[in-house]
Formats: structure tokens, C-alpha cells, sequence
């Protein structure tokens, strides 16, 4: 035990396995250490969650999640891609109670672990479907004010993106399900500058081929940008984003603590060298090479 | 050997390629894989019993010349229709109520068996075939026949190892089943070729 604590490097709390099992998809282990519950797939974390209160702990990049509100300030439905530990669920079940989350899982076990270990809750606004994201939207009739995407693996090979929800075909499909103001988040693990800017800049231009307008929200406490996709043509200052956010904390809208903060951290502008990086589509979409590296962007 | 040699290639270049032709539709599933393995095994069990009958029954004939180069037009014909076919499969669910657990299970099965179990089954023909031929030549059938299993199998590693390591970073997948059609073309090509010379060398042994 000591030594998985030494692994986790977290520090030296001793840590229960408080669940492990094998799906087909991942090898799950749920761990309490320190006063905060942690889900990992294949020895990545993918949510964590503070055991006193199940709205504290989570990853700065969920709260980016909200960020739909400024393009549509009565937002009523959300389609999520990946449900992990519900950070963003719970988020929105207390935030947002009117609002309808319906989430797509494609591995049941995740969606168990999640009820029984990160209180995720099904009723009425928060329904979970057992299916892979892009069946599902090929399929629904319904459209949504936003699509949030949080289907990214990552352990320590490397992160792994399905590359069926990163072409731009699949945006396509997105963008028919999205309403009028519809908006459409998507986490993505990179950065701005040099590490793993490759993909990010594949998914940039990917996105940019089907959505007017793309910005970008970099999590401080992680390598996560979240990018925005918006159906809207018009092009955001940061300051008419920031007017926005204040206009929704006044209103009530939005009651996330630090939404504001959170808005601030947007970049409304790519870094130049993104333009060299290729579109993905069904048909060429070599995210794997892209990712580890032997096909970067620079190459094309 | 050459031939068999390509011949595998060309079913592991189907195989990996197609795993990643079917995810677009079905999902990144890990059914997809469950179903692609599983269907080549079907193809290869197949295609060994059909290829050996069929070298058996006839001395010397161009069957396997015409399967390959039909199969060849399929396999660059899947971009083109393979599309299409899936749909069907999909669409067949009524929408807005999700699909059985057993359908997401099967419909990557149905949709592989549907395009790529004739391709593989046919190219998996080769081997027993090319046992056949050499063996009327040689004789010794126990070396021929692992000999023939060896490159054959060599060359569906050198086809794993070729399309997910690189193949798929630098091609795209319609194009890939393109050259893979071109390449099963020209294994038909030869094997025309290499049967030719067979039943030369067989008459002459006649004549003899």
C-alpha cells in the first residue's frame, strides 16, 4: 500500500482501493487518498472528487464545461459524450436544475462506478444512454444547446482520442443536432504552445472547418484546452465575453463561483503555426500518429 | 511463396484498416475488434477448406485467377459501396430508442462479415492452392506446406506492422483498400502466371 501511495505521488497518505474491476474497455479503479475520491482508467486519472463535498475537487477543465451559457442564456438541453466520474453532471444538477443532461457512455461499468462511487444521480434532467457517442447522434432526432465532449484517454503512453468524435465529419453531424445559439465544447489534451500542440492544432482546423467561430479555454491546473465551437458567425472580444459573463452572474443564470474566472482564461485567437495543421475527416485521420509525435503538424 | 507471402499481407492490411473503416459507423467499440478478428478467423477457415477442395479437384485451372481478380474490383470497391451497406445495417433500428445490447454487440460482426469475409476468404485460398501446386513439383509436402504457413504468416505480420504503424498515419483509408484492390489484382496476376508455368512443367513431365 505504501508503495502505490509512493506511485500515486500524491503524497503520503496511505490509499484505499476502494474499488477495481476490468471492463472492455478499461481497467477501472476507484482510490480515496487524502480526502479526495479518484477514478482512473488504465492509470490515468479521469475525475477527482473531494469526499466531504461532491462539488469541490473536480478538474478546473469540467468548468469549462459551463461555458456554453455565454452564446445562449436560456439554455434547457445538454448532450454530453463521456460521463467519466460526473463532475460535470453533478455541476450542472446543482447549478443548473432546470437544465436536461443526457449523457452518452459507451462502457457500462463506467456508468455504475459513477453512480455508486461519485453520486451521480438518474432522474429526470440527468438520463445516461449505454452507446457510443457518435451512434447515438447519428440516431437522435433531438437537437441541443450544447454538445460537450470529454471521450480523451490518456495514461502514460500517451493520450488516445476516438478518432471517429475528431473528424470533420463528425462535426458535421454535431452541428445538424445543435440548435440556433448551439455551442459545442470538446476537451482536448495539448497546449497553445509546443507539447502536443499537433493535435490541438488538427482539432482547431477541424473544428473551424464546420463551426464559424473557435476559442480556446486552457485549464491552469492541467494540460487541458477546452475548445468552443460556436454555430454563431459573430467573433467575441474577450471583453464583450467578459460583459456576457457578468450580465449571467447578475442575472442568476450562473451560479458557478468562479465562472468569471473561468471566462477569463479564454484566447479567441489560435497561435499562428496552427494553420499548418491538417483537417481530419473520416477518411484521413491519423490521430494516433499525430499524437505521438511522427506525424506533426509541421511535416504537412 | 511470394504469393502467399502477399497474399497474407494483404488479409492483416484488411483486417487493421477495416477496424478502423468500421468505427466511423459502429463506434470505436471494442466489439468492432471482437467482430474484425472474428471474421477474419471465419474467412481463413473457410477460404484454407475451399482452397484446398478446389486444388484438389481440378489439376490445373484458372478458378482461383478470376476469384482473385474479382475479389481485387471488391476490395477497391469498398469506399464505394461499403458505406451504403452500413447504413442499411444502422438505419434498420428504429431511431430515438437505443439499439439492443445485442445488436451493438453484432451489427460490427454483420457489417465485417458483409465486407470483409469474402476478400479475406478468398485470398486465404492461396496457401492450400500454392501447397498444391508446388508440392506436384517437389514432393516433399511436409517442408512445402510450413514453408507455405511461414511466409504466409510473415507476411500478415509484415501487413499488421505496415498498416497500423504507418499506413494509416500517411494514407487515406479509401485508398488504402484502393492499393490493397491493386495489390490483390496483381496476385491474381501472378498467380495466373505462376499456373501457367505449373501445367507447362506438368505436360512436359507427360510428354516425358
Amino acid at each position: 500500500m505504501a508503495g502505490l501511495a509512493g506511485w500515486l505521488g500524491v503524497n503520503c497518505t496511505p490509499a484505499a482501493i476502494v474499488f477495481e474491476t476490468t471492463s472492455p474497455y478499461h481497467h477501472i479503479q476507484v482510490v480515496d487518498q487524502a480526502g479526495r475520491r479518484t477514478l482512473s482508467f488504465d492509470s490515468a486519472m479521469e475525475t477527482t472528487m473531494s469526499l466531504t463535498n461532491s462539488l469541490q475537487g473536480h478538474f478546473q477543465y469540467t468548468e469549462f464545461f459551463q461555458m456554453p451559457w455565454l452564446w445562449n442564456f436560456r439554455m434547457t438541453n445538454v448532450l454530453m459524450i463521456g460521463l467519466g466520474g460526473g463532475s460535470t453532471q453533478r455541476a450542472y444538477e446543482h447549478y443548473y436544475p432546470g437544465v436536461v443532461v443526457e449523457t452518452v457512455e459507451i462502457d457500462p461499468a463506467v456508468a455504475q462506478v459513477a453512480k455508486k462511487y461519485f453520486q451521480m444521480r438518474e432522474s429526470a434532467t440527468q438520463r445516461i444512454h449505454l452507446e457510443d457517442g457518435r451512434v447515438h447522434l447519428r440516431r437522435s432526432e433531438k437537437q441541443y444547446d450544447a454538445i460537450i465532449l470529454d471521450a480523451y484517454v490518456a495514461n502514460r503512453y500517451g493520450s488516445f482520442i476516438p478518432y471517429h468524435l475528431a473528424t470533420k465529419e463528425f462535426f458535421l453531424l454535431a452541428r445538424e443536432h445543435l440548435a440556433t445559439n448551439g455551442v459545442i465544447a470538446y476537451n482536448v489534451i495539448g497546449t497553445l504552445g509546443d507539447w502536443r500542440a499537433d493535435i490541438l492544432g488538427a482539432m482547431f482546423k477541424t473544428m473551424k472547418a464546420v463551426f464559424p467561430q473557435v476559442y480556446f479555454f486552457a485549464a491552469s491546473d492541467s494540460l487541458n484546452v477546452v475548445l468552443i465551437g460556436t454555430k454563431s458567425t459573430e467573433h467575441l472580444t474577450a471583453a464583450v465575453l467578459e460583459q456576457r459573463a457578468l450580465a449571467l452572474i447578475q442575472q442568476r443564470r450562473v451560479t458557478l463561483p468562479a465562472f468569471l474566472q473561468r471566462v477569463r482564461a479564454v484566447r479567441t485567437e489560435p497561435p499562428p503555426s496552427f494553420e499548418l495543421s491538417p483537417i481530419l475527416t473520416d477518411d484521413y485521420a491519423p490521430v494516433d500518429g499525430l499524437l505521438s509525435g511522427i506525424n506533426g503538424a509541421n511535416a504537412r | 511463396m511470394i504469393l502467399v507471402f502477399l497474399g497474407g499481407f494483404a488479409i492483416m492490411v484488411l483486417e487493421i484498416v477495416g477496424a478502423r473503416f468500421l468505427a466511423r459507423d459502429f463506434g470505436s467499440s471494442f466489439y468492432i475488434w471482437v467482430s474484425q478478428i472474428g471474421v477474419v478467423l471465419a474467412a481463413l477457415a473457410l477460404g484454407y477448406y475451399a482452397g484446398g477442395t478446389l486444388a484438389d479437384r481440378h489439376e490445373h485451372n484458372d478458378a482461383l485467377t478470376w476469384l482473385l481478380l474479382g475479389t481485387g474490383v471488391f476490395t477497391g470497391a469498398i469506399p464505394e459501396f461499403a458505406p451504403r451497406l452500413i447504413n442499411v445495417i444502422i438505419t434498420r433500428h428504429p431511431t430515438n430508442l437505443a439499439i439492443p445490447i445485442l445488436w451493438q454487440k453484432l451489427d460490427p460482426a454483420l457489417g465485417s462479415a458483409l465486407i470483409f469475409l469474402f476478400p479475406c476468404g478468398v485470398l486465404a485460398m492461396l496457401a492450400p492452392y500454392m501447397i498444391r501446386l508446388t508440392a506436384q513439383r517437389v514432393g516433399h509436402v511436409g517442408r512445402i506446406s510450413g514453408l507455405v504457413y511461414a511466409f504466409s504468416t510473415l507476411g500478415s505480420l509484415a501487413g499488421v506492422v505496415v498498416s497500423g504503424y504507418l499506413l494509416i498515419d500517411l494514407m487515406k483509408l479509401s485508398n488504402i483498400f484502393r492499393g490493397t484492390g491493386a495489390l490483390i489484382l496483381l496476385l491474381g496476376a501472378l498467380c495466373w502466371f505462376v499456373e501457367g508455368r505449373g501445367s507447362t512443367g506438368q505436360s512436359e513431365e507427360v510428354a516425358k
